[in-house]
């Protein structure tokens, strides 16, 4: 038995537990801030979590129902298990050099996968509904994103994340020279984020909050813990590729809290988009800084 | 060295701690009463403070808030959407009429006395109550949480014939799938 | 002493003439026969010859050689493989069917067909194989009697068309080289002139690219995938549509190997992918599961085209591999569907929910397969798609790598859909009596199930022979590992760690979460679901089948309002309006003939000095 490594991926996924969970406390009092209310404390999240595992009750509707809140958890932390938290292998390197950028773009989707077999099975509508929007906008953000990760790896030919990072200590960080591709990369990230004015999966006055609608209890816990973990596996994912990673933990926190902070404050002062709306808007603008890019890095290497 | 008996205190005192400061609220608001609820939730009196957050559906909620009257055809929705919670649950019963009928203490189609239907772990008095005395009741309701004595969900459980024969007195046709604990 | 090649055939083409014979006498003696068959032709192929056999004859003053190439060998594995697992499914799927000696007589010709096309290694018998296999399909298209004008005849017309093109190709090369023999062929071919070879080229890959049902001609595909009783469906699409990849890698790899025709190969990768992409699109707008699985086919073969069109090492392996794979999961998910269809007797996907409960293992191998085809990391479906990404980055095809990775996305929906609205949702009661399907159906699809397990975190096991097979291809050492991934940049994708991690953490969660509140944690019934307190009753529909991605209908809408056979019926259509009006010039009057013979003539002494040069 390799024991640092089961010790290093039991710390990565707490810290991840953590900071998550704490980045959704902070989200809910900024938004109460802006709303001119008090707000929640921000560990507020943790209560909510430890409450939901404190029940002493829980039902399903069969076997999918039981295993859909376990492939959510067990996707988003392998996807944190490739993820570098810090460069240069400072942190636990876990599995990081274990996987690349495409088989990371396969893995994220492996729990959305899961979560939607698990929330088909209930029979309620408005779960079946929900996953019907969440997987059609699903396609809608990716080309954006896929446009801005290809012409990354197109352009500096690595498409392992180490790989990147280590580039970026040399030619900086990404962001700035690979500008379109970064702003493809946002704009998607917003939509990948879920957050308003793209939440139209989770409504809750209008689909019962969709594909959880049927989830209680243990189970709803387990979904909370895997959101929070895979909120901030794909922050360091986006950190470790546009920002250059980081080399200590407060620069992390500092990096991913900056970038969570956009589709936070981009989400509370914006309506909802219907689903077509979404689709549309991630082939518009984004898919055509997207192509720009991929353009750029065309240009860069011939 | 502390005793299991003690360790075991801990742990309800913590599970304990946790879900009186995580309170998401299922609003049966079919009465009157439901028109207190947005102020008491919104900025100006912001119930969220308090852990206090809307659920979307009775499997995600803790507090089942009957707000107001029911009528004899609500009365059935709300025991199913009771039996769907989860345990440990509690029910807020809100306004004069869920006490003793309130107004309605004397219709043909309203009952008078929700405690003998689902077990109500805090009445808030008042018609209306105002949002001051919603909070000051979800406060009461967090005490009783912390010191273990808001079981009304085990009470339920312990007198299931009891409530069963007095909604059956009420719902004449009685088609409701069947509470297994 | 017979050879062993021709022995293969000859059980074969026994097994088809006996399972006529036996099933005009009784059922069960006929699917013994078909079951025998069909398993002791299998194990001939893999125990029967060691040493590559060698078989040449002469036919009308033409050398004809039969022998397999180490490329060709890996289809004719893939047809022995799945062949009798479909047909030991056949046995239980087509009970009771009527004609039932005609469609295994055709089945076993269709085999035949395949497994001869691998073997043949002169054009005048790959081109014999090729029409024995159209022509059995066809028949067993038309089986069922459904829709025999529309589909029958749209696969005939276009299995012609595909035809003709191959057999003016090989009249060409035969022609130009001299010889018919498919190495000679390759040999000779760099020194006929270019427009002649472009010629060859273009014909042969419209004769196989019909097969593999690549975006203008793919018409009759779904057709003809969803009419064919689905035990077939899943050689149809699982092993018959891959004998145009087999013929597709040929030409492109050693026919067209020279740097001129890169054009070729990059319009025909670009047809790929928009195959890919559109086949995509059309699935998930597919209310019927066949017709569903019949776009996703087409769409999955698209992928394989890219990776063959390609040509680097990696894309043709990626090809091949993922080849193998469709054979697997499409076979998979062709049986899993007619298993729904012979239990509850529709495959309308409106109609047919709530099958978990009642055919779990069904559901089991349907989600493998599933999670194949998405090509989701545990499984194997992910390997391929993989290494076709990487070689498509290293060879800088960058917007194509975005059209058939949005199409990989894009397949979610489809999967989502046709796991959810069988098998998940709400259970009716009139599905309330639906037994699992019997054990004959269970065992191909669970073996097939595994298959696809094991090659996800070991798909060395397929590395293997398709490194021997690339060597045919002029590929003579290919890096491959048992369990890891490396692409040109030396990035690397550890299968073992990721399968041990995942494995891990889900049994550990599994632990958690079954044991938490185990006595108190029940089943209830999918009636028993948030309805604002009401009680649903039993005949109350509370599906949400009925147009599933409606949003994203709409968000896609402008590339779907022309359809390519709608394109075919204008061209049809103005077909017609010509030869309405040459049939004007028939006028049947007699005068009105005299007039042309006077108008000709006029024509001719007006132009007399033009034409003759005078």
């Amino acid at each position: 038995m390799n024991w640092s490594l089961i010790l290093g991926i039991t710390i990565t996924i707490i810290t991840a537990f953590t900071v998550g969970m704490f980045y959704g406390g902070i989200s809910r009092k900024v938004t109460a801030r802006i709303q001119n209310r008090v707000g929640p404390p921000i560990w507020q999240n943790f209560l909510d979590v430890l409450k939901l595992y404190s029940k002493e009750s829980a039902i399903h509707h069969g076997w999918m129902q039981h295993l859909g809140p376990l492939w959510a958890i067990t996707a988003s932390t392998a996807t944190l298990m490739f993820v570098p938290i810090l460069n240069n292998g400072q942190f636990y390197q876990n599995l990081n050099f274990s996987g690349d950028l495409i088989f990371l773009m396969y893995m994220m989707v492996f729990g959305q996968l899961g979560m939607a077999l698990g929330a088909g099975q209930t029979g309620n509508p408005n779960s079946a509904i929900g996953v019907s929007r969440g997987l059609s906008q699903m396609v809608g953000y990716k080309v954006p994103w896929l446009l801005a990760l290809v012409a990354i790896m197109v352009q500096y030919k690595a498409t392992s994340i180490t790989g990147l990072i280590e580039l970026q200590n040399q030619i900086g960080w990404l962001m700035f020279a690979s500008p379109f591709a970064f702003i493809a990369g946002l704009l998607a990230f917003i939509g990948m984020m879920h957050y308003s004015p793209f939440d139209i999966v989770f409504a809750p006055s209008e689909l019962a909050s969709g594909p959880p609608s049927e989830f209680g209890g243990k189970y709803l816990g387990l979904m909370m813990t895997s959101g929070s973990i895979f909120t901030f596996a794909k922050l360091v994912l986006f950190v470790d590729v546009f920002l250059g990673g980081a080399s200590n933990i407060l620069e992390l926190l500092l990096k991913t809290f900056v970038i969570y902070m956009i589709p936070v404050i981009y989400g509370i002062v914006s309506p909802r988009y219907r689903t077509e709306q979404s689709i549309r808007y991630f082939w518009g603008w984004p898919t055509f800084f997207g192509v720009i890019g991929m353009l750029y890095a065309w240009y860069m290497i011939s | 060295m502390i005793e299991k008996k003690d360790s075991l205190a801990i742990g309800e005192y913590i599970k304990n701690f946790a879900r009186k400061h995580s309170l998401f609220v299922l609003a049966y608001g079919t009465g009157c009463g439901a028109i207190e609820i947005p102020p008491t939730m919104t900025s100006r009196y912001d119930a969220e403070r308090f852990g206090i957050r809307g659920a979307a559906t009775p499997r995600q909620a803790d507090v089942l808030l009957i707000t107001g009257y029911l009528a004899t055809k609500t009365l059935k929705r709300v025991i199913r959407v009771y039996e769907q919670m989860q345990d440990p649950k509690y029910v807020i019963g809100f306004g004069s009429c869920t006490i003793n009928g309130g107004m309605y203490w004397d219709s043909y189609n309203t009952i008078n006395s929700l405690d003998k239907y689902i077990p109500v772990d805090v009445f808030i008095n008042g018609c209306m109550p105002r949002p001051e005395a919603v909070i000051s009741g979800f406060v009461k309701l967090q005490e009783y949480i912390q010191e273990g004595k808001a079981d009304g969900w085990r009470k339920y459980q312990n007198n299931i014939e009891e409530y069963r024969e007095n909604q059956k007195r009420i719902i004449k046709n009685w088609r409701m799938p069947d509470y297994n604990l | 002493m017979m050879n062993s090649l021709f022995l293969l055939l000859f059980i074969l083409f026994g097994s088809a003439i006996l399972s006529y014979i036996g099933h005009r006498i009784s059922e069960t003696l006929g699917n013994i026969i078909v079951v025998v068959g069909a398993f002791s032709a299998s194990i001939w192929f893999f125990v029967g010859f060691e040493t590559p056999a060698e078989f040449s004859y002469k036919i009308a003053d033409f050398d004809a050689l039969w022998s397999f190439s180490s490329y060709s060998w890996i289809f004719a594995a893939l047809v022995s493989i799945l062949s009798p697992l479909a047909l030991l499914y056949s046995t239980s799927y087509m009970k009771g069917k009527e004609r039932l000696g005609t469609f295994y007589f055709n089945f076993f010709l269709s085999i035949l067909g395949m497994i001869g096309i691998t073997m043949s290694q002169d054009f005048i018998s790959l081109f014999i194989f090729w029409e024995i296999m159209t022509w059995s399909s066809y028949l067993i298209v038309i089986y069922l009697g459904k829709d025999v004008e529309k589909v029958g005849i749209k696969y005939m017309i276009f299995s012609a068309i595909g035809a003709y093109a191959l057999l003016m190709g090989i009249v060409l090369i035969n022609r130009e080289v001299g010889s018919l023999l498919i190495e000679d062929a390759f040999a000779y071919f760099p020194q006929i002139q270019f427009s002649t070879q472009l010629l060859i080229g273009i014909l042969l890959l419209i004769g196989f690219s019909i097969k593999s049902a690549m975006m203008p001609l793919h018409v009759w595909a779904p057709g003809a995938y969803s009419n064919s009783p689905m035990s077939y469906t899943a050689v149809f699409s699982g092993a018959l549509s891959k004998m145009g990849i087999y013929g597709l890698g040929l030409v492109f790899i050693r026919l067209l190997s020279s740097g001129e025709f890169t054009l070729i190969n990059e319009i025909f990768a670009w047809a790929g992918a928009i195959t890919t992409l559109m086949a995509t699109f059309y699935a998930i707008i597919q209310d019927d599961a066949k017709k569903l699985l019949a776009y996703s086919s087409i769409g999955q073969l698209g992928y394989i085209i890219v990776g063959v069109a390609i040509g680097t090492e990696l894309s043709i392996m990626a090809a091949i591999y993922l080849a193998i794979l469709h054979a697997a999961f499409k076979g998979n998910l062709f049986m899993a569907i007619g298993a729904v269809e012979k239990q509850t007797g529709s495959t309308d996907m409106t109609l047919v929910t709530g099958l978990i409960r009642k055919m779990p293992l069904t559901f089991f191998s349907t989600l493998v397969s599933i999670i194949a085809l998405a090509a989701v990391p545990p499984l194997g479906g992910f390997v391929g798609k993989w290494m076709l990404y990487q070689s498509l980055l290293a060879s800088e095809h960058f917007f194509l790598i975005i059209v058939i990775f949005t199409a990989s996305t894009a397949a979610f929906l489809y999967s989502f859909k046709i796991l959810y609205s069988l098998f998940l949702g709400q259970e009716e009661p009139e599905f309330k009596n639906i037994k699992e399907a019997p054990l004959p159906m269970l065992i191909p699809m669970i073996l097939l199930s595994l298959f696809l397990i094991v090659t996800g975190t070991f798909p060395g096991i397929l590395f293997e022979p398709i490194a021997n097979g690339m060597k045919y291809l002029g590929f003579n050492d290919v890096n491959w590992n048992m369990s890891l991934l490396v692409n040109a940049w030396g990035d690397e994708v550890n299968l073992q760690h990721v399968s041990m991690y995942i494995g891990t953490i889900f049994i550990v969660a599994f632990i958690f979460i079954s044991l938490k509140n185990r006595k108190r944690t029940r089943y209830v019934t999918t009636k028993d679901i948030s309805t604002s307190g009401e009680i649903p009753l039993p005949h109350e529909n509370l599906s949400f089948k009925l147009n599933f991605y409606k949003p994203f209908e709409r968000a896609i809408s402008p590339v779907m309002k022309k359809t390519m056979d709608s394109i075919y019926d204008e061209i049809g259509n103005g077909l017609n309006a010509l030869f309405q009006f040459i049939r004007y010039i028939y006028s049947g009057n007699g005068q009105g003939y005299a007039l042309y013979v006077i108008i000709f003539f006029v024509l001719l002494l007006l132009l007399k000095n033009q034409i003759f040069g005078l």
